[in-house]
């Protein structure tokens, strides 16, 4: 009895190694013949916010829209900042272009200060906000959550991530994921870089110093 | 000539109070600084009492300069703008925002950060020659020293490198 759960769980575990190999190296592009591709952004508050925005502001609105602002509760400061941006966005548009976007609004999974031991709550708080939004709101409305996830960390993102390696787990529509590492990160790579590294589909970073161990990523200089 | 202090929204009470002091304040002097503008943040120094009773700002006047000090405002754009020379905390935003306006600009990374990062920021911009790095028990020193015209210009905002990038990324080239 207990070889055949062994085995089991073997078999089972070889299907999740399996499955786990094949989405690594992801090389598919969501909507090739699509003219535009949603966007969505996840705007981490301070230097996370401007460095991103800085990000989407180089971006072509007329083939990236709609776009998505992903904020953490209670972070008016990045909510207006992504305003601004898309206001002066709208000025700068010579042609008559909609420029439709949202604000996703998600629970922080760690707040600053928060003690470990309270956090396990509040992160699953926050993952099944993003699962609902990332899978199930996304099937029901019909249209998939977004094409490409911009992320540069903190925290919250790491919850962001899981939701939609979710998605790409069980074979669901999902964003490409690039992860961009911030421009104040030289040497050593943020928490949220080393744990996302191998699970977003491009990892980029702005120092070349960050690649000297031979390891997943690309660097094209400063991007911000 | 104006120089501007910068804490941004933290709280860097070893910086403030080393631009409080007679050394740095005479080097200023020195430099020909008449005027020195403080942004203190949520830091603890000797003059903080002075903006207890929901004052927002104030003034006084030190080692033969005129110095001006408040907590926040929502934007710095203007301060950087009117000064002369920028000394600031070592975050990422304020040294680009600085850089960009082509201001001199020396940054002391804040000793009291466990995740120093800062630090290794500073030193790689001032490898470049972008900037000086500093230290709080250095600063009078590099006020007197610095060379605003051997710094090294800082590149402009290249968006074509992300948006290319994400083309690519995205199938559009």
């Amino acid at each position: 009895m207990i070889r055949i759960a062994i085995c089991v769980l073997a078999l089972l575990l070889a299907i999740v190694f399996i499955r786990f190999y094949c989405i690594l190296p992801s090389s598919n592009v969501h909507g090739v013949n699509k003219k535009n591709r949603k966007l969505a952004v996840f705007l981490g508050s301070g230097g996370h916010t401007s460095e991103m925005l800085a990000l989407v502001s180089s971006l072509d609105f007329g083939r990236y829209y709609p776009r998505v602002y992903i904020i953490s509760e209670g972070d008016t400061l990045s909510e207006r900042k992504a305003v601004l941006l898309e206001a002066k966005a709208a000025r700068s548009t010579s042609k008559k272009t909609q420029n439709p976007y949202t604000f996703l609004v998600i629970p922080r999974a760690r707040k600053v200060h928060q003690s470990l031991l309270t956090t396990p709550p509040t992160a699953l708080l926050s993952f099944i906000k993003c699962f609902y939004h990332v899978t199930i709101a996304s099937s029901y409305q019909d249209a998939s959550f977004a094409d490409v996830l911009i992320l540069n960390g903190p925290g919250t993102c790491l919850v962001l991530c899981l939701a939609v390696y979710l998605n790409k787990f069980f074979g669901l529509s999902s964003p490409r994921m690039v992860y961009v590492e911030s421009f104040a990160r030289v040497r050593s790579l943020s928490l949220s870089g080393k744990l996302l590294r191998y699970f977003v589909d491009r990892f980029i970073v702005q120092w070349p110093q960050l690649l000297k161990d031979g390891k997943r990523g690309d660097c094209h200089g400063w991007l911000i | 000539m104006l120089a501007f202090i910068t804490v941004g929204s933290t709280r860097f009470d070893g910086l403030i109070q080393s631009v409080f002091s007679t050394p740095v304040l005479t080097n200023f002097s020195n430099k020909g600084y008449t005027n020195i503008v403080v942004q203190c943040g949520n830091s603890e120094f000797p003059h903080v009492h002075l903006l207890a009773q929901g004052e927002q700002s104030f003034q006084l006047e030190k080692d033969g300069l005129l110095i001006e000090c408040w907590k926040f405002k929502p934007s710095l754009q203007e301060d950087y703008e009117r000064a002369d020379l920028i000394i600031s905390h070592a975050g990422s935003g304020t040294i680009v925002d600085v850089l960009r306006m082509d201001k001199p600009l020396i940054v002391v990374p804040n000793p009291t950060l466990l995740d120093n990062h800062q630090e290794e920021l500073a030193s790689a911009l001032e490898e470049l020659g972008h900037l000086r790095s500093s230290t709080i028990s250095q600063l009078a020193n590099t006020i007197q020293e610095f060379n605003p015209s051997s710094l090294t210009k800082f590149p402009p905002f290249d968006g074509s490198r992300f948006r290319n990038l994400l083309d690519e990324e995205m199938g559009f080239i």
